[in-house]
Order: C-alpha cells, then sequence, then structure tokens
C-alpha cells in the first residue's frame, strides 16, 4: 500500500474538499471539514451513526447543496459543472437500487449509457461474467442474493473506469467470503489506477485496506492519519486508555475519540 | 456537456447527452411496458368502458350517455387518468423510496433528462393507447373518422396526457409517502370518475353538471366531443381547453416547485 505520509508521484490530489459544511435547516451535519485525498491511494472515513459521513459523501456527489466550501473532483467544481464532475465519479451508495422491472444486462446497459459507453451486447455479457454472474443475465436486481447485488453495484460504480471511487459502506451485510471479495477488488481498482474513497463501520476494514482513515463526529474531523499512524498518535491519549482492553487498537482510538454511547 | 474525461487507464470518455437521454428512454420504456398494472390501466380500462358503455349505446340501451364522441372521449379521457394518477405517480412514489433516482443523480444524467424521459415515455404509451381505443371505438360505435379527426384526438389526448401527468406530479411533489400518494392518487381517480360521470349526465342538477365541465374530466370529454364533432364547437368547448391549459400550468408549478428526490 502507498504510504501516504511520502508525497504521491502526482502530488495534485484526485479529491479536495474545502472548508465543507453542511446543514439541514437548522442543524450542522458537516462543519468546516478539510480533506484532500490523493492519486491512487485508499482512504476511509470513519464515525459513528449520524456523524456526518453520507452526508460528507452526499456533497462530494453533488447529491445536496453545501452550505458553504468547495469540492474538487480531479480539479472539476461539483457545483460548477456537476455533469463533468460525476463523469469522474464512481459511486456504490449505502442502498442501491435499480429499476425493478429491468434485468441485470439491462441494468448495466443503461448505466453504460449514462457514462456515454458504447459497448457490445457481448461486452456487456462478458462484464457480468466477470463477476460471476454470467447465469443470472435475465435475472432483476432484486431476485439476486446480497453478494450478488452488490457485485453488481460495484461494477456498475467502475464501469466507466472512475478516477475517483465512493463506497458507502460497502460491505455491510455481507458474509466474510463476500467480504474478502470486496476487499481484493478495491485492492485491483486501485492498481490500475484508481482512487477510492470510502465510509465504514468496520475497523478491521480500515485496517485492512485504507491507506489512510479519517475520524469524523458531530460533523467535524476529529483525526486523519494512516491507521498505524493514528494508533501512534493517540496511544496515550487519556480517553483511548480508558477504553483500552490490551494493546491499543484502531477499534480503541475510534471508540476514544468518538465516546462509547450508542448511536441511532 | 463536452467535456472530456480520461480514465486512469488513459481512455478519453465524453459524456453526450444525446446518449444519456437515449439510454434512460429505453429503459423508461422497457420498465413501462413489463409493468402489468401499466398495460392494465392504459388499454384495458378504457377499452373496457368503450365496450360496455358504446355496446349500450349502439343497442338503444338506457343510458345517460350518447355519441361516440362522448363514449371514445370518455374511454380515452379515463384511460389517460388512470395511468397517470394511479401508474405514474405510483411508479414515481416507488423509485423514490426505493433509491432509484439517487442512484441516477450521482451519474452524470442531468436531473430534467431524468424526469423528462419519464414523463415523454408516459405520453407516447398514452398516444399509442389513444390509436387503439379510437379504432375500437369507431368499431363498436359504427363511426368512420377522418384523417382530421384522427389528428385532432391525438393533439387533445396529448393536452389530456399533460394534464393528467401534471395533476400527478403535483401530487407526488407534495407527498412524500409511497402510501399516501398510492390512496390519494385512488381517491383522486374516484372523484375525478364519478364528477366526471355523473356531472356531466346532468343527472346531479345544473350546479354540479357545471362544474363538472370544468373538472379535469369533464374538459377533456368536452374536448374530446368537440374535435369529433367540429361544427359543433362552443364555450363549453373552449372552456374546456382554458380549463386543460391551467391545470398543466399549475399542475407543472407545483409538481417542478416542490418536487423532492429523496422520500425522505
Amino acid at each position: 500500500m502507498n504510504d501516504p505520509v511520502t508525497p504521491a508521484p502526482n502530488p495534485t490530489p484526485i479529491l479536495n474538499i474545502a472548508s465543507l459544511v453542511v446543514r439541514y435547516g437548522a442543524r450542522t451535519a458537516v462543519e468546516d471539514v478539510n480533506l484532500q485525498i490523493n492519486r491512487g491511494e485508499i482512504f476511509g472515513l470513519l464515525g459513528p451513526n449520524g456523524a456526518g459521513k453520507t452526508s460528507t459523501l452526499s456533497a462530494i456527489e453533488g447529491l445536496l447543496k453545501p452550505a458553504a466550501g468547495t469540492v474538487l473532483v480531479d480539479g472539476v467544481d461539483i457545483q460548477r459543472d456537476p455533469l463533468a464532475a460525476k463523469a469522474r465519479l464512481g459511486v456504490q451508495l449505502q442502498a442501491s437500487s435499480f429499476q425493478a422491472e429491468l434485468t441485470i444486462e439491462q441494468i448495466v446497459r443503461l448505466y453504460a449509457g449514462l457514462y456515454s459507453l458504447r459497448i457490445t451486447r457481448a461486452d456487456i455479457a462478458d462484464r457480468i461474467r466477470n463477476i460471476g454472474l454470467g447465469d443470472e443475465l435475465g435475472k432483476t436486481f432484486k431476485s439476486l442474493s446480497g453478494g450478488q447485488q452488490q457485485r453488481l453495484s460495484l461494477l456498475i460504480a467502475v464501469i466507466h473506469q472512475p478516477v475517483l471511487l465512493l463506497l458507502d459502506e460497502p460491505t455491510s451485510g455481507l458474509d466474510p467470503q463476500s467480504r474478502r471479495q470486496l476487499w481484493d477488488r478495491i485492492e485491483n481498482l486501485r492498481r490500475g489506477g484508481g482512487s477510492i474513497l470510502l465510509t465504514t463501520h468496520s475497523m478491521e476494514e480500515a485496517q485492512a485496506v485504507c491507506d489512510r482513515v479519517a475520524i469524523i463526529d458531530h460533523g467535524k474531523l476529529l483525526t486523519l492519519d494512516t491507521p498505524a499512524g493514528l494508533i501512534a498518535k493517540h496511544r496515550d491519549d487519556p480517553r483511548v486508555v480508558k477504553v483500552a482492553r490490551a494493546d491499543v487498537t484502531l477499534e480503541d482510538v475510534f471508540i476514544g475519540l468518538t465516546g462509547s454511547e450508542i448511536r441511532d | 456537456m463536452t467535456s472530456a474525461i480520461t480514465t486512469p487507464t488513459g481512455d478519453t470518455v465524453r459524456p453526450e447527452i444525446g446518449m444519456i437521454f437515449g439510454s434512460l428512454l429505453r429503459a423508461d420504456f422497457t420498465v413501462l411496458l413489463r409493468s402489468g398494472r401499466t398495460l392494465l390501466l392504459n388499454f384495458a380500462v378504457p377499452i373496457l368502458i368503450l365496450v360496455i358503455i358504446g355496446l349500450r349505446t349502439t343497442k338503444g340501451g338506457t343510458t345517460a350517455f350518447s355519441g361516440p364522441g362522448f363514449v371514445i372521449g370518455l374511454a380515452l379521457t379515463y384511460g389517460l387518468m388512470a395511468s397517470s394518477l394511479i401508474g405514474y405517480s405510483n411508479t414515481i412514489a416507488r423509485d423514490r423510496d426505493a433509491g432509484v433516482f439517487q442512484r441516477l443523480r450521482v451519474t452524470p444524467a442531468p436531473t430534467w433528462a431524468i424526469m423528462c424521459s419519464r414523463l415523454l415515455v408516459q405520453i407516447v404509451v398514452d398516444l399509442i393507447m389513444t390509436v387503439i381505443v379510437v379504432i375500437i371505438g369507431s368499431i363498436v360505435t359504427r363511426t368512420a373518422f377522418t384523417a382530421g379527426q384522427y389528428l385532432l384526438l391525438v393533439c387533445v389526448s396529448i393536452l389530456g396526457g399533460a394534464m393528467f401527468l401534471a395533476i400527478a406530479q403535483a401530487l407526488v411533489a407534495l407527498v412524500r409517502s409511497a402510501a399516501v400518494i398510492n390512496a390519494v392518487g385512488r381517491l383522486l381517480y374516484i372523484v375525478f370518475l364519478l364528477l366526471g360521470l355523473l356531472g356531466a349526465s346532468g343527472i346531479l342538477g345544473t350546479t354540479i353538471h357545471d362544474i363538472a365541465n370544468w373538472s379535469p374530466v369533464g374538459a377533456m370529454i368536452n374536448l374530446y366531443g368537440g374535435v369529433l364533432n367540429f361544427s359543433s364547437w362552443g364555450w363549453t368547448e373552449t372552456n374546456g381547453l382554458i380549463a386543460t391549459a391551467a391545470y398543466i400550468i399549475i399542475g407543472a408549478l407545483i409538481g417542478i416547485r416542490w418536487f423532492r428526490w429523496e422520500a425522505r
């Protein structure tokens, strides 16, 4: 994995978030978040429920208008030129859903068209076969298992080879085999030159796949470093020491910084 | 949109609005034609009305309705109303609830293209329904229509389709819950149906008759009757045209201003 502390070969960040503020009425969901993701980097955004992860992703995806701040995707401002920015993004939403009446093949054809890709029927079938769904071409999305749905969602998210892939809790609800497969696919995408921003509740996932992670809570970015760097940085923090059971882990750092009360 | 995107592998992708819109249209047509409810609402309901009332009229049965224009107009009106108030509104509400729109909105597809594609597909299906109903209507009522009358019927159907779609769009804009939209859509259908049938027949008195003439159903029946018997075009038909235009404008304004892409 890349060492994020060492400057990347291309220093221009693929994602540049500056002073981002997201509000829902009087409630502030994201407050003055600044973040850069380098090319070829896998970046994890960690936080408890309601911390502001999905709101941050929604602002990057252009699904909501920030109250303040800018989001540049590969140098393109998502607010000023949303279509150009979205064409550079691949997105897997927390709960992806597709039209219930469409078959898998028709779904892939639709999304290829939305990214202006001219691909043949045989090419579509090949891509579907490559994710192990060759026998399911004529089935609808809802008739697939959770793992199959997740693979199809990922195929569609990367169908246009985006420069930045956004994954919102991609392994939520997956069995260990499917989770490992997804991690391998994420790593392959990075090897292909892509950059990935993922949100997760799994510290194991963050440690296994992420080059750098940031912890967000109450809309504020609390800390940011490599998984090992975060542990080293907060090892002696009294809040972390208090919750650690043995050697300090990333989960101890997470709980120490965000508190141990249950969030809804 | 003209800006080109270079993928991590060096390929250049240039999003094309024509291809995006074409892909949306193809998918929306597939969804509509695969929906059994749509076929039932769009085709079975008007044909059933046509056959039942049309045959009673031609056999001299005791009915308050008379004339091929009235019968065909009634059948077309209920076909348009059912497909919009029950079919279109429920599909939009279901897709919004399921996150289908969210998935589409993170692609380079402009939001106007996503919505226009759905509306256009519905209008085209309405027009196909018009041609089929008029052909069956001319057989059932033993009436021959001129090419000019066919053309005028198509024009009125476009207006009628637009009016009921505008009302349905206003409904999905003002109400977020899919269950409530389903209930309100059916309630409106029954209210319009009774107002149109009983009010237009005159059996509830002149006041209700006048109100019915300005209702969506009354306006449409008068317009269909007017174009099939153009020589008798009068103020009632002109008022129907004014009412239809007003419903389209008001429905579209509400439907665009207050529509939300997310259910929550």
